[in-house]
């Protein structure tokens, strides 16, 4: 298997562009609005496990990969879904977490510890173009893929122009200018829709913090503040800092990659989780969002603070919250990549 | 015959209210200004321009006079910013460090001698590199709504305004947005005032540049997607004045909370907590008003 554990592709030292000096962190709004080139629709093929692989939706093959076999040519479809599975997905190893429970976290500070299995994760955070699949292809008009109690909310999700899609986009369609860049202005349903969609899931929290601190079964007991190491450097990730001004492509900032060639755990865009926000003050006094509100990670191109972009850093968002900073990647188990452990 | 030195003046007048104060006066006797500000003011042989920061109590004057003072001196948007004297650091740092902890700052006390002032030379090459030199003071909106009902309750604040080369009004777009009239009364209290102090003519617009500046415009996304039309919206008794009586102003949508959680203290009041930091639209007003200076 070819699959990034421990990073056989170096990253040749890759540096961002220069940050772009005229713009500003709030002109990342005016990007969602401004110059909108609607991306054109994609073409899908008639096959349809030739189009779940155009969608992006291997994993849906792989986990039911007996069901498909009696499809003509159905081993080179399979094939090509675990070739993608190897290119777009990452093994996090088993290892343990301790996440605060506190909002200060201060030394001392009452923290949960949590052993996390082995697990695959996505190298990128899921870009508008992926997420266009999910609208073309009806996610949204599909009960399946959202909580029965969500459902009378779903009118809600729509973008611009009214129809089903993220806040931003427009009759349907994204901005082509920013195919490869993440996702965002959906909320954390649309996320775990999408995510179901592909056959995959959200990372709980412990597997997020897994893996950005790396904090791997080992006698060495290494645990990481970034996924790079212990010192901030924004040259490594985009946070307001970094002067980017808003989000950029997901490939960029190779050199702030995990050691399994994760990128972007840290910047760009703050990372749904399916865990629920529970957090309380330093005498164990609930803190409360206006609505229910869930986990989120990594901290995004307009965090402001260093100390709130790092892998233990907790915030939480409201979970019907579309905002222009938040996005997502997926995971799935191990065991539904079943060749890999043979 | 007589001698032509001239004796070596004894005092000085405050920049803000113009009493004369000892040369070695560390604050103004009247208004409490730094006489700093003056005595840098006569080294560098300009007229210092006073940019006042104004708005209701919990407005978010504080924080964003705090995050607006800490972005320029990181050089944020190629800006650069140099506090003059120690004292002016302390209201960014009270800022930055009550929010880096995920708390926000105290309320500017009501007694004058008790607010913090900022005195930064600000210049950026897209202004040809002029060196402004920018008194900032954080006001307490008590204070500003006492003035307000009863003019010459706080004198500095009238002498401040009638100083100001330009003014930044923040109004609370939460509160806007979910239908309280509240924040378009008091602005049009303040922007009324303001044009009895800094007014021409009963036909001439005043020419006080004016950035309203919509706070928690999180709160209200419709806000920063067309702060105009939110105001027009929204905030309608201000739109009008602004439009009848002054000659430059313009409307601008910003936050600093990027998501706020809600606890309790031994007491059971509410505790609003930043659970994290992510400003927008901070520098946008002030770059506008500088280009109007």
């Amino acid at each position: 298997m070819a699959l990034k554990l421990f990073g056989r592709s170096k990253s040749k030292g890759l540096r961002p562009a220069p940050a772009d000096k005229s713009g500003s962190v709030s002109s990342a709004r005016r990007r969602h609005t401004a110059e909108f080139i609607p991306t054109p629709r994609m073409t899908l093929d008639e096959d349809p496990l030739k189009r779940l692989i155009q969608q992006g939706r291997f994993s849906v093959i792989l986990r039911d990969e007996a069901r498909w076999r009696e499809q003509p040519k159905a081993h080179l479809v399979i094939a090509e879904a675990k070739r993608l599975l190897e290119q777009r997905m990452a093994l996090v190893p088993a290892g343990s977490v301790a996440i605060p429970q506190t909002l200060f976290a201060e030394p001392g500070a009452p923290e949960i510890e949590i052993e996390v299995e082995p697990f695959l994760l996505d190298v990128h955070v899921v870009t508008h173009a992926r997420y266009q699949q999910f609208v073309d292809a009806g996610g949204y008009d599909d009960l399946d893929y959202w909580p029965e109690e969500i459902w009378p909310h779903l009118i809600e999700f729509k973008d611009q122009t009214g129809e089903p899609g993220p806040r931003y986009w427009r009759k349907g369609r994204h901005n082509a200018q920013l195919s490869d860049h993440p996702i965002v202005g959906v909320s954390c349903y649309e996320a775990q829709a999408y995510a179901l969609w592909i056959g995959q899931r959200l990372p709980t929290e412990a597997e997020w913090q897994m893996a950005a601190s790396w904090h791997i079964n080992s006698s060495a007991d290494l645990l990481r503040r970034f996924p790079w190491g212990d010192a901030m450097d924004n040259n490594r990730c985009n946070i307001w800092s970094s002067r980017r001004g808003g989000t950029v492509p997901v490939s960029e900032y190779a050199s702030g990659a995990a050691p399994n060639q994760v990128l972007q755990l840290i910047g760009n865009v703050w990372e749904w989780t399916d865990a629920q926000y529970n957090i309380s003050d330093d005498v164990g006094r609930p803190i409360v969002g206006e609505m229910p509100m869930r986990v989120v990670r990594g901290g995004a191109f307009d965090t402001f603070f260093e100390t709130q972009a790092t892998s233990h850093f907790r915030s939480g968002q409201i979970a019907m919250g579309r905002t222009f900073n938040t996005g997502f990647r997926c995971a799935m188990n191990l065991s539904a990549a079943s060749w890999i452990n043979g | 015959m007589a001698t032509a030195t001239r004796a070596p003046a004894r005092s000085i007048p405050c920049l803000i209210c113009e009493t004369q104060n000892q040369l070695d006066a560390i604050v103004c006797t009247n208004c409490f200004a730094p006489m700093t500000l003056i005595q840098e003011a006569l080294v560098q042989e300009r007229d210092p321009c006073i940019v006042t920061v104004i708005g209701d109590s919990n407005v978010g004057k504080t924080v964003y006079l705090g995050f607006l003072l800490d972005m320029l001196s990181k050089r944020a948007e190629d800006f650069k910013a140099v506090p003059k004297g120690a004292y002016s650091v302390n209201l960014q740092h009270t800022v930055i460090s009550h929010l880096a902890a995920r708390q926000f700052p105290p309320k500017t006390a009501m007694e004058v001698d008790q607010w913090l002032w900022a005195y930064y030379q600000v210049s950026h090459h897209r202004r040809g590199d002029k060196i402004y030199d920018l008194v900032m003071p954080d006001m307490a909106g008590e204070a500003l709504a006492a003035e307000i009902a009863a003019p010459r309750t706080f004198t500095v604040i009238r002498s401040l305004l009638e100083k100001s080369a330009g003014v930044i009004l923040l109004v609370d777009a939460a509160l806007a947005g979910a239908g309280s009239p509240q924040p378009d009364f008091f602005a049009l209290k303040l922007m009324s005032y303001l044009d009895g102090v800094v007014g021409g003519k009963r036909r001439q617009l005043t020419k006080t540049p004016i950035a309203v500046v919509l706070s928690k415009a999180d709160y209200s996304p419709d806000c920063f997607d067309n702060p105009r039309s939110f105001a027009k919206t929204n905030l309608n008794r201000l739109w009008n004045i602004c439009e009848n009586r002054f000659a430059h102003f313009e409307f601008f949508a910003t936050s600093v909370v990027g998501s706020l959680g809600y606890g309790a203290d031994e007491s059971d009041n509410v505790i609003p907590y930043p659970l994290h930091v992510a400003p927008h639209g901070i520098l946008e007003p002030f770059e506008w008003v500088l280009a109007r200076l």
